[in-house]
């Protein structure tokens, strides 16, 4: 990782957003009360993401149980489904972050 | 000159001892300056620690552990472990995309980190959230270009016995 | 304060800002200046870096042509990256990885194709700047402590700019009268060598001291995970967006040249000098190119399953302030014009460098020899306070 950040970086004078493992996905959810949950999402290196998109899946089947995107300010508030769930940010293909109903802060 | 205090004396003294100083730091460093450049060049290999050949459907990789020790801390995006991949060289135009996670994946959709690179060495790198225990397996999930998917399972003390140790370490009151 | 004195304070101030570390900000200094024509050296030195044409006339390759040539040459080398640089007497470079993932930096002709060598162990280049920017002090998580030690050098550079010029009487007088007294002695010489380099190199020094100053803030904003970027989410190519293959090999992609014309569209005027191959099935391709602002790339992000562009990154995209930070580097090492300005920057580094030199020059003629006398003036009083004391407990 080093190795790529030092040379993208800063041997070639660009941004160190070059490459996507320089800055890593991640998604926080809190419990704001019972039934809301918040979600932000960004990347290590301090940017947003808005517009990204953020969806509920369905534990039994996987499927897209609420879809949504980010908005501007980087965050969804959404209603925490009935059944069981987990929420999946997805910037694209193995760029995910997935946060199970025990890691959202909270409740 | 009187009423001085001992410090003020001291960097009096010292204070051009302190160019000196700092002129041998990089002739300190240099060893590990062309360590690190072989490194960069790969001709440490795959990665610091080769975890073999795996059989993956119709398809054969090598992999190996990026760097031996502890997972990095990625602050927000949590600890992440980087793992390299390389495929055989007729298996290589067949692969669309392989993924790595720790624990079954759900779905294709969300098969874990992807690996980028070259085709002659691909980096993933897999989060360890707290449901990771040291019994867990890695999953590499690899999509064909003809739409087909194939997994295969790595133990984890197999993977990077250094993570598993580091597992035990922080994770044991569970 | 009496004005003498205020005069006094701003010149114990601008000596005292570079003295005790002198030597280490003079050698700060003489890599940098080496390192702005580091790759001309390479090139001087090097005959594999140089691209000579066969002929006069002989047309530059494309850049498929290009990737043609190399896979002929070397079969297993797989190229992630490639580099045409604007100074066009320089080769392209051609980043490859090798089956026993290995990897190398080779140089291409740009007229033939023909790999003419590869960037050795020792990369001269990239060895002055890892000295001159971090100190050779390696990066382990975050910026190298080296980089904040050689960064936080730009404050006192810039405060010694400051204090330097107010110690200076009128020193715009000096631009109409050059004085450079030859035959009054060391202090002299050393003392207007110093005023009339500095006041030449006032553009300069205020150049460097302040990109200096802005690599320390890049490495904590950095450090603290603060970013200033409105580059946004990066691009991926959708799973959706991808052709589905019957044959289970992978679509065609397509090549260079067609990518760089569909980039055109986009960016009219754009010249590439800098290629990222995709690294997955996900990734675009991407092509870095300057328009008409020297000092910041613009670049596209391709498709390469139907060569649409999926993204671009222009000059209007980015903030009043990422204008400013982004021309940083390129200032400070003045490889954005050319090898003419790289020689401004390398004989002002020289300057810069004697500026630091004849400093010390100045304060050793005059302060050492100054302290030396009030040392013995100073002993000469306590020999006689030591007699009177012993008259008078006689």
């Amino acid at each position: 990782m080093k190795a790529i950040l030092k040379y993208s970086a800063l041997l070639l004078g660009l941004a160190a957003s070059a490459s996507a493992l320089a800055h890593a996905p991640f998604c926080e959810c809190t419990a704001l009360d019972a039934d809301t949950i918040r979600c932000v999402g960004g990347f290590t290196d301090g940017s947003d993401a808005p517009g990204v998109t953020l969806d509920v899946m369905r534990a039994a089947d996987n499927q897209v149980l609420m879809p949504g995107k980010l908005g501007a300010d980087s965050s969804l508030t959404f209603k925490r489904p009935a059944e069981d769930f987990y929420i999946l940010f997805d910037v694209g293909p193995g760029y995910q972050v997935e946060v199970e109903p025990s890691e959202i802060k909270g409740i | 000159m009187s009423g001085n205090s001992k410090l003020r004396r001291q960097w009096l003294r010292w204070r051009f001892h302190l160019s000196a100083l700092l002129v041998l730091i990089p002739l300190g460093f240099m060893p590990q300056y062309f360590h690190e450049a072989k490194l960069d060049r790969g001709l440490r290999g795959l990665g610091e620690r080769e975890i073999g050949n795996l059989q993956v459907g119709p398809w054969t990789a090598r992999m190996a552990e990026w760097e031996v020790g502890e997972p990095e801390d990625e602050g927000r995006a949590g600890f992440v472990k980087a793992f390299t991949l390389a495929f055989c060289d007729s298996c290589s135009p067949q692969v669309k995309a392989a993924y790595l996670r720790i624990g079954q994946p759900r779905s294709l959709r969300a098969a874990g980190g992807l690996f980028a690179g070259t085709p002659h060495q691909q980096f993933a790198e897999v989060t360890i959230p707290a449901r990771v225990t040291p019994a867990d397996q890695l999953w590499l999930t690899v999509e064909g270009w003809d739409g087909a998917v194939h997994q295969a399972q790595i133990p984890l003390d197999q993977a990077s016995p250094s993570l598993v140790a580091w597992l035990e370490k922080t994770r044991s009151n569970r | 304060m009496s004005k003498k004195s205020r005069s006094r304070l701003w010149f114990l101030v601008h000596s005292w800002l570079a003295l005790p570390i002198w030597f280490f900000v003079f050698l700060v200094c003489i890599t940098g200046t080496l390192a702005t024509v580091s790759q001309e050296i390479v090139w001087l030195f090097d005959p594999a870096v140089r691209a000579n044409a066969p002929d006069d006339d002989a047309p530059r390759l494309g850049y498929d042509q290009v990737l043609a040539a190399v896979a002929q040459q070397q079969p297993q080398a797989a190229v992630h990256m490639l580099s045409a640089p604007s100074e066009s007497h320089f080769a392209l470079l051609a980043r490859v990885t090798y089956p026993d993932s290995s990897s190398a930096a080779l140089y291409v002709n740009p007229y033939t194709g023909v790999i003419q060598g590869k960037v050795p162990l020792f990369d001269f280049r990239q060895f002055t700047r890892a000295l001159h920017g971090w100190w050779l002090v390696p990066f382990t998580h975050g910026f190298s402590w080296g980089w904040y030690l050689v960064s936080l050098l730009g404050l006192p550079m810039l405060a010694s700019l400051v204090t330097g010029l107010v110690v200076y009487k009128r020193f715009w007088r000096g631009f109409l009268k050059p004085t450079l007294r030859l035959r009054q002695g060391a202090r002299i010489f050393w003392g207007d060598a110093h005023r009339l380099m500095g006041i030449w190199s006032i553009w300069f020094i205020a150049v460097i001291a302040i990109t200096g100053t802005w690599f320390l803030i890049q490495a904590v904003l950095y450090d603290n995970a603060i970013s200033i970027s409105s580059e946004g989410v990066p691009t991926i190519i959708q799973r959706d967006s991808i052709p589905l293959s019957a044959d289970g090999k992978a679509p065609p992609r397509i090549g260079l040249d067609a990518a760089v014309l569909s980039a055109q569209q986009r960016i009219p005027g754009l010249e590439p000098t800098f290629f990222r191959l995709p690294s997955s099935a996900y990734d675009p391709l991407h092509i870095f190119g300057k328009a008409w602002y020297p000092l910041m790339f613009e670049s596209a992000q391709v498709n390469p399953y139907d060569g649409s562009v999926a993204s671009t990154r222009l000059l209007g995209d980015r903030s009043g302030l990422e204008f400013v930070t982004e021309s940083m580097r390129p200032l400070h090492t003045g490889d954005f014009g050319g090898v003419w300005v790289k020689l401004i920057w390398f004989v002002f580094g020289l300057i810069l460098s004697m500026m630091v030199l004849s400093g010390l020059m100045i304060w050793s003629k005059r302060t050492l020899i100054a302290t030396a006398k009030q040392l013995k003036q100073q002993k000469a009083r306590e020999r006689i306070n030591v007699a009177a004391t012993a008259e008078t407990s006689q």
